[in-house]
């Protein structure tokens, strides 16, 4: 990077997209390597260095470039590299590809078969990312530009039309005339609730008060959602550039940052992006040479669920216990230090530059009328093509999870999808026609929540999940307001009582009763709508509930006190694997001869169920475990069943 | 830094004052107009100080060190000063301390309550409620297995379960050789590539239960 220019003026700004543009042939080869959470963990640090190595030493190293990009969303599928300006994008590569690469792709421009996509319906080898089922039915408006751009870099976000939306709206529009066409837009707020944003600008605006205050929220807690962190990750710049306006258009200097701690991609790069918008006067005093001036700061959450609540967060911001506070006067009129506070998700700022840019009825015209633009969803659980969409509000959900998803793992059947995290319901097979967007879902009982889908096959025990949820609401929960700090104990305890064949009949009313209870008396929305999980699994799952608590047996084979593990003796070759394995030595046998579990000592963890390479062990649940063979001896050899 | 020259005796000193109007020469008293240009400067500087510091009642701009601390008192006032002795920003402080000592000794909470001028009532508060804190020592490895609703329809449960049979503790403990420690975490994001163990800064994802015992080897 050059010397950083600071920018004071719009012109200043085309100046500069100029000048890195001139700075850049598009005919120059680069290879953009993804390297987001997700890619990481599956070892994207050291295929950027097989590659940087196998340039050196193929003599490329001034005519390729590399670049370290964000996440393009299919993260079951990284490392991802794509090579531009091809657009070639291929999936799992390991270090020892690139020598393949560099000299078949970027060399003689030629496409190396073996590593792209292969779709696992039909077979093909698919070239193109727009050609693959889990990227055509998407429409990519936030999440397009992550694999363009380098988000420790500003030039490239810059050379790509960034920062255009705030030249316009500090020179051409008033903060009036902002928030107004954030209000035609009919963005809602994208964290969960669904609130109109235009509306949530203009209370601030209107509020007394000063100083105010503009806050991104990217406390994701959410188990199973990871949209805010790949957009933090990926690029950080278009959330700040949003955070500018939204400063411009209320009337704040000073805004905030809010990222989880356990996201340390996603704090590093965002500190980054300030640090540079800073240096090229996108910060600061007298932003672009107007009259606005915005100090950011990154603060990072120490992992506590509830801080994503707005008023909690704001508490957590001013260095105390995250606690979230009756909302009488909402935060927009009296939030951080009790002064009007703008606080939004991370993808709602980063839907606002393209709201000022593009204009809000081409904006109206993505989605629904009610519910407009694009959502992110986190397709992850039991579907065959996990991990980031970015679709238009309404579209099926069966079109979501069996087109884009790809279906169910395993061809097994589906049994619902988890919407929202903790704080939303399950969706069974009856509703999968409904248009997803905000209304819709509350009329089934769950919410948009952050967009985290979680899609269970027919091995999920519904009871479970539902446990799972309240067990992590417990520990979650801050114990302000007692219907949740001992509401959720009880349920806690009935549901495990239910999970371990203790259920008695009356605990389904008891349970309906708890839930009801929370549902109408606490302070906080994650609170509020916490037992939304346990109301909607008894309502469309209720027969597995009576199953769990009537006949002692679980449909799904999952709670431990209701099944026991049996191996198939017409399936065991006796190879001895479970038998090392057996953390209890349940196991009995030896060599050649076929194993036995002794259901005494049997701990039920399921080692040998998952490690059983020939499917011989068998769950059992509610029904008798066929009597051993009466001999231990030798029945069959390996190998030698002729 | 804002300097003004004296038109009188020309003499120049950084003005750090509140008048916008015009400026007293410290050493022949002479008033110096400020001129336009510079009012925005004085502006701006007085802006990049403001915030912070009009919260924490300390001017940290011209905030001194009296003595030099050592020991534990050495280690919290220097990721104190960083965060220019901000009360807002305890929660920042104590993360950073964590990060570096790898726990949160009573003392060096004692110590930042000094620091900060918050009650150590309130210090304890916030570490005791955030999950990130920890209290007690930990393993010289950390293991943090994601629970998260992805992982564990994936299969996390038994993951964890394997762990802590292998380890012999249970979630929150140390392993009496001091090897590792073991946590779980929500979600780390990941979950794509469910069910999810994070060593230290290591990340492994799609864990299957046979490789737990080798990646656990690794560490010593």
């Amino acid at each position: 990077m050059g010397p950083a220019k600071c920018i004071r003026s719009p012109k200043d700004l085309e100046e500069l997209r100029e000048e890195i543009k001139s700075k850049r042939k598009p005919s120059k080869s680069s290879i953009s390597v993804c390297v987001s959470t997700g890619c990481v963990a599956l070892g994207a640090p050291k295929v950027k260095d097989a590659f940087m190595a196998e340039l050196e030493k193929q003599g490329l190293k001034d005519q390729v470039e590399i670049k370290e990009t964000g996440c393009l969303g299919f993260c079951e599928q990284g490392p991802r590299v794509t090579i531009y300006p091809e657009e070639v994008c291929y999936f799992k590569v390991k270090p020892e590809d690139a020598p393949e690469i560099v000299s078949k792709s970027i060399r003689e421009k030629k496409v190396v078969e073996r590593l792209l996509y292969q779709d696992p319906t039909t077979g093909k080898r698919v070239k193109k990312l727009e050609d693959i089922a889990f990227y055509k039915h998407q429409v990519r408006l936030l999440l397009e530009n992550n694999a363009r751009i380098d988000p420790k870099n500003i030039e490239d976000y810059i050379a790509l039309g960034g920062y255009s939306a705030l030249a316009k709206a500090l020179f051409e529009m008033t903060p009036e005339e902002v928030v107004e066409e954030v209000k035609k837009s009919k963005l809602r707020g994208r964290g969960g609730g669904g609130f109109p944003t235009g509306l949530k600008w203009e209370t601030t605006r209107d509020a007394p008060g000063q100083p105010k205050y503009v806050i991104v929220n990217c406390d994701e807690g959410d188990p199973g959602a990871f949209m805010d962190r790949s957009l933090m990750e990926g690029n950080p710049h278009s959330v700040l550039e949003g955070l500018i306006i939204g400063a411009y258009a209320i009337g704040a200097n000073e805004g905030f940052v809010y990222v989880r701690e356990e996201y340390p991609i996603a704090v590093e790069n965002i500190s980054m992006a300030i640090k540079q918008a800073k240096e090229y006067g996108l910060l600061g005093w007298g932003i672009m040479g107007s009259s606005l001036n915005l100090r950011v700061r990154v603060h990072k959450g120490a992992g506590a669920f509830v801080s994503g609540e707005s008023s909690a967060l704001m508490t957590a911001i001013e260095g105390r216990v995250g606690e979230p506070r009756p909302k009488y006067v909402h935060t927009a009129t009296r939030g951080l230090w009790d002064k009007p506070s703008l606080l939004n998700n991370v993808k709602t700022w980063a839907t606002i530059p393209l709201i000022v840019l593009k204009g809000a009825e081409w904006f109206g015209s993505i989605g629904t009328p009610d519910s407009s633009g694009t959502m992110i969803f986190s397709l992850v659980g039991k579907v065959k093509n996990t991990g980031l969409v970015e679709v238009p509000m309404g579209i099926p959900l069966r079109d979501l999870i069996f087109k884009i998803g790809g279906g169910i793992r395993n061809d097994k059947k589906y049994k619902a999808v988890q919407v929202g995290g903790p704080s939303g319901g399950f969706i069974p097979e009856q509703f999968l026609d409904i248009p997803v967007d905000y209304d819709e879902l509350a009329k089934v009982g769950s919410m948009m929540g952050s967009g985290g889908m979680v899609v269970m096959d027919e091995d999920t025990c519904m009871v479970d999940v539902a446990r799972y949820f309240v067990d992590f609401l417990l520990e979650e929960s801050c114990g302000k307001c007692i219907p949740c700090r001992e509401g959720l104990r009880v349920l806690s305890s009935t549901l495990n009582d239910i999970c371990a064949g203790k259920g008695k009949s009356e605990d389904i009313l008891t349970t309906e009763e708890i839930a009801e209870t929370m549902r109408e008396s606490l302070l906080c929305a994650l609170g509020r709508t916490a037992a939304n999980p346990v109301l909607t699994s008894l309502k469309y799952f209720r027969d597995e509930w009576e199953q769990h608590i009537k006949e002692n047996r679980c449909q799904a084979k999952v709670c431990k006190a209701l099944i026991d593990f049996y191996i198939d003796p017409k399936k065991c070759q006796a190879c001895q694997l479970c038998l090392n394995e057996c953390p209890a030595g349940a196991i009995q046998g030896d060599k050649d001869q076929i194993h036995l579990i002794d259901q005494e000592k049997c701990i039920k963890c399921g080692t040998c169920y998952e490690i059983c390479s020939f499917h011989a062990v068998k769950k059992l649940s509610g029904e008798p475990i066929p009597s051993a063979p009466k001999s231990m001896k030798p029945i069959r050899k390996l190998k030698g069943g002729k | 830094m804002v300097l003004f020259v004296c038109q009188h005796c020309d003499y120049k000193w950084d003005y750090r004052g509140e008048n916008e109007h015009y400026a007293t020469c410290p050493r022949c008293r002479y008033k110096v107009r400020i001129t336009e240009d510079k009012v925005q400067m004085l502006r701006q500087k007085r802006w990049t100080w403001s915030s912070a510091s009009a919260r924490s009642g300390l001017d940290t701009a011209v905030k001194e060190k009296p003595v030099k601390l050592i020991g534990i008192a050495g280690i919290v006032n220097r990721a104190a000063e960083d965060y220019q002795y901000d009360k807002s920003m305890l929660i920042q402080i104590l993360l950073r301390l964590q990060k570096d000592f790898g726990w949160l000794p009573m003392e060096m909470l004692v110590e930042a309550g000094k620091q900060l001028g918050i009650s150590i009532n309130q210090v304890y508060q916030v570490a005791t409620f955030y999950k990130a804190f920890s209290l007690s020592p930990r393993g010289r490895h950390l293991i943090r297995i994601c629970t998260g609703t992805s992982c564990k329809v994936r299969g996390a449960p038994t993951i964890l379960e394997k762990v802590q049979s292998f380890l012999g503790i249970n979630t929150g403990e140390v392993t009496s050789d001091g090897r590792f420690s073991l946590e779980t975490v929500n979600c780390l994001g990941g979950c794509a590539l469910g069910p999810m163990m994070i060593i230290d800064d290591e990340y492994y994802g799609n864990l299957k239960l046979l490789a737990v015992k080798r990646i656990l080897s690794k560490y010593t």
